[in-house]
């Protein structure tokens, strides 16, 4: 049995979600988070699923992100809707609410939020919206997670009342529209009601043209068009859309006038956000308090003053190294294996997988912090802080919601700029989002400050970080002066209020980047190491030669002159590079793996930083590569998104070159 | 007038959107901004490029040049 789970952005859905199926998904302050279908178990209730459909005000998609809702309720078979409505929103909640409970299909609502609604001095009349909507509705919040509520829902659930479709008393015009249109559908087979379809086509919904091939499109179109000049030339509205918009506001504003009672005096005070928002987003300190921060973050994740991640991350080296890969040779030692066997699993295996490992604990530190930051609403003001920027590059205002996920990883940063509605501006954003530096590039930074520029690593990390935000503004400029041209007009922000975040989410979101990590490690990387240090290991006269006859040596020798001119042109550094295609920690294993654990011999502190600096801006990694692919649709646009950034890490680490060669 | 011309926690009654081109208006008219709503200004940032407004119970944040479109009546 399946149940969809809608609702707008921003109400606690996902937070809903992971509540009553008692499994997380990424809960953030953000619209366009949840991207992904997810169906998961309901609790309390055998045999029920619930899918998470992506946050909407409408039932009508303004992006293709929002279209997987039209999308749905057109073609999966579900036995009910549960509608999550954030208390503090009624007003734009009930917009969504009305378009569902005009389907007429068995619907459940949510009145999620019901503390801070409490916290106003108001409370939501359940028994009245049961009476005036005639279904089944409950007053809870999801962030507390009562046991309770989670058994009253799941009861809800099993028990939904058959739902006569919510009738509003529309103008004469559209109800006209409507019965025209709806005889226009008795051509086609469609297992949803078809006065419900023909209405929300009025209302200008392109999903059900898309997803239904209709027999008489082209005549309801019409239709449409006659009934939207009937609509302005008898001045009920300016817009079709607009007229009925105006019915279901005047049915809402009495429904909310009924069932929003005041039962305490509260002073309703915007004072401590607006005087907060007004310093954060200071036109001149709104950037340095941001950097600040970012600074702050850098230096406990990886700097020597504060540096918890990198004190956490040398005892962690000390255990994996001194312990775990003593013991281990010692082991193999006292069975008899060595050579071959013995250098595959001490100088491959645990040389390439724990290479990767010993930078854990700085990235759980590192996203720890990063999801306080999200938690507390900070992340929208940064947003009106950087539009200034953003719009002068040529983005899309939504663009920094993928811009910022970008930072843990492309492959769900690309994802997200399905909320872009605008096909171009989306394009630009997935083509320049590689640059954001994601965390997998993080071990190739770390590696090379602790080794040559210990004084400096925090700087160094959040200069890398800043050059890929430089980088990627300047792509977009460039791609928006060639063929995106005049993209980036638009920029509208929802301002979620400032809140306490959840320790359990933080703790969440930070321990489910470790297992990512630990799991990349344990199968890509871990496979990875294995085939380097068998190309390392094996040539043309056989194995157990001197590496510098190997495939890989022969076959990196070829191409690595080429990386000569930005100083690290050995077939150690070419072959790390090469394997990072895969994913880019592989580049850490590899260099661990083929300069058998001194790679200080292998570099000067320049041709470190031209190497960290060319590692962290050349071809993404693989997954990146083949996400760009399925969201373009382009193989144009994936040729590019390869290619370029070859080019342009190429001339910024011979500029850094040319730069730095001054001073070291 | 328009939005831009109230003063910080005035409040004022939307009287057209006509200016807004029709993707945007969608927009707004989802977040429940529309014509007869009342507005109230809440904040003006990064040197008055920026306005935040109030419409019912639902901030939002605009650019300059999208909320000058925005025609109210005190």
């Amino acid at each position: 049995m399946i149940y969809l789970l809608a609702g707008n952005p921003n109400v606690g859905k996902s937070t809903f979600f992971n509540f009553m199926t008692q499994s997380h998904v990424h809960v953030g302050n953000y619209s366009g988070v949840t991207v992904e279908k997810r169906v998961h178990h309901v609790k309390h209730y055998e045999g029920a699923n619930l899918v998470d459909l992506p946050g909407t005000y409408n039932v009508s998609p303004a992006s293709e992100d929002e279209g997987v809702v039209t999308y749905s309720l057109l073609n999966e078979s579900y036995k009910g809707i549960v509608n999550i409505i954030d208390s503090t929103h009624l007003r734009r909640n009930l917009h969504l609410t009305i378009q569902l409970l005009e389907l007429g299909v068995p619907s459940l609502l949510v009145f999620n939020l019901k503390d801070a609604l409490r916290n106003n001095g108001y409370v939501v009349d359940i028994d009245k919206i049961k009476d005036s909507l005639k279904v089944n509705a409950i007053s809870i919040s999801a962030r507390e997670r009562h046991n309770e509520d989670q058994q009253q829902i799941a009861l809800e659930m099993q028990n939904l009342r058959i739902t006569k479709s919510l009738e509003l008393d529309y103008h004469p015009i559209i109800k006209w529209g409507v019965q025209r249109i709806h005889d226009l559908l008795r051509y086609d087979v469609i297992q949803v009601k078809k006065k419900w379809l023909a209405l929300q086509i009025l209302e200008g919904n392109e999903g059900i043209f898309k997803f239904l091939n209709l027999v008489k499109e082209d005549k309801i179109r019409e239709v449409v068009k006659e009934v939207e000049e009937k609509i302005i030339a008898e001045k009920v509205a300016f817009s079709l859309k607009g007229a009925i918009f105006n019915t279901r506001r005047a049915f809402i504003d009495k429904l909310v006038k009924d069932s929003l009672i005041k039962v305490e005096e509260k002073e309703h005070s915007k004072y401590f956000n607006q005087k907060i928002d007004r310093i954060i987003t200071h036109p001149k300190f709104g950037i340095p308090i941001f950097f600040t921060i970012m600074l702050v973050i850098y230096q406990v994740s990886f700097g020597k003053f504060l540096g918890v991640g990198s004190l956490l991350t040398n005892y962690f080296d000390i255990l994996w190294n001194d312990y775990l890969v003593f013991y281990l040779g010692e082991a193999l030692d006292f069975l008899g294996i060595t050579g071959f066997m013995y250098g595959l699993l001490i100088d491959g295996v645990m040389g390439g997988v724990g290479g990767i490992l010993v930078f854990l604990p700085q990235i759980v530190v590192l996203f720890f912090m990063l999801a306080i930051i999200e938690g507390t609403g900070y992340m929208s003001r940064v947003a009106i802080v950087m539009d200034r920027f953003l719009s002068k590059f040529g983005f899309n205002g939504k663009s920094i919601v993928p811009i910022i996920t970008g930072f843990g990883c492309s492959v769900p940063a690309i994802m997200a700029t399905r909320t872009i509605s605008d096909k171009k501006e989306r394009i630009l954003t997935i083509l320049t989002i590689p640059f954001v530096s994601c965390s997998a590039r993080l071990p190739i930074y770390g590696l090379f400050v602790s080794l040559f520029f210990n004084e400096y690593r925090a700087v160094i990390i959040l200069g890398i970080y800043l050059l890929g935000i430089i980088v990627t503004l300047l792509s977009a400029k460039l791609l928006n002066l060639s063929y995106f041209k005049g993209t980036g007009s638009k920029f509208l922000l929802e301002v979620p209020p400032y809140r306490v975040p959840q320790l359990r989410t933080i703790t969440y979101q930070a321990f489910e980047k470790a297992r990512r990590f630990v799991k990349k490690a344990g199968t890509f990387i871990l496979v990875g190491s294995i085939i380097l240090w068998l190309l390392s290991n094996i040539g043309m006269d056989g194995i157990n030669i001197n590496p510098e006859d190997s495939f890989l040596s022969n076959f990196a020798g070829f191409i690595a002159p080429i990386f000569r001119p930005l100083g690290f042109g050995d077939w150690q550094a070419t072959s790390s590079l090469i394997s990072g295609f895969l994913a880019k920690e592989v580049v850490v294993s590899s260099l661990n793996i083929l300069y058998v654990g001194d790679i200080a011999a292998g570099f000067t502190a320049l041709s470190a930083l031209t190497y960290i600096v060319f590692a962290s801006l050349y071809v993404p990694c693989i997954s990146t590569v083949a996400t760009i692919r399925s969201e373009t649709g382009s193989n144009k646009w994936t040729l590019f998104s390869v290619i370029y950034p070859f080019f342009v890490a190429y001339l910024v680490a011979l500029i850094v070159k040319l730069i730095f060669g001054i001073f070291i | 007038m328009n939005v831009t011309d109230l003063k910080i926690d005035e409040k004022a009654k939307i009287v057209s959107l006509k200016k807004i081109g029709q993707i945007f208006n969608k927009r707004l008219m989802d977040l429940g901004i529309y014509e007869s709503a009342t507005v109230v200004m809440l904040n003006k940032l990064s040197s008055n490029r920026l306005y935040v407004i109030e419409v019912d119970d639902i901030e939002i944040c605009l650019r300059k040049e999208d909320a000058e479109k925005i025609e109210v009546r005190k």
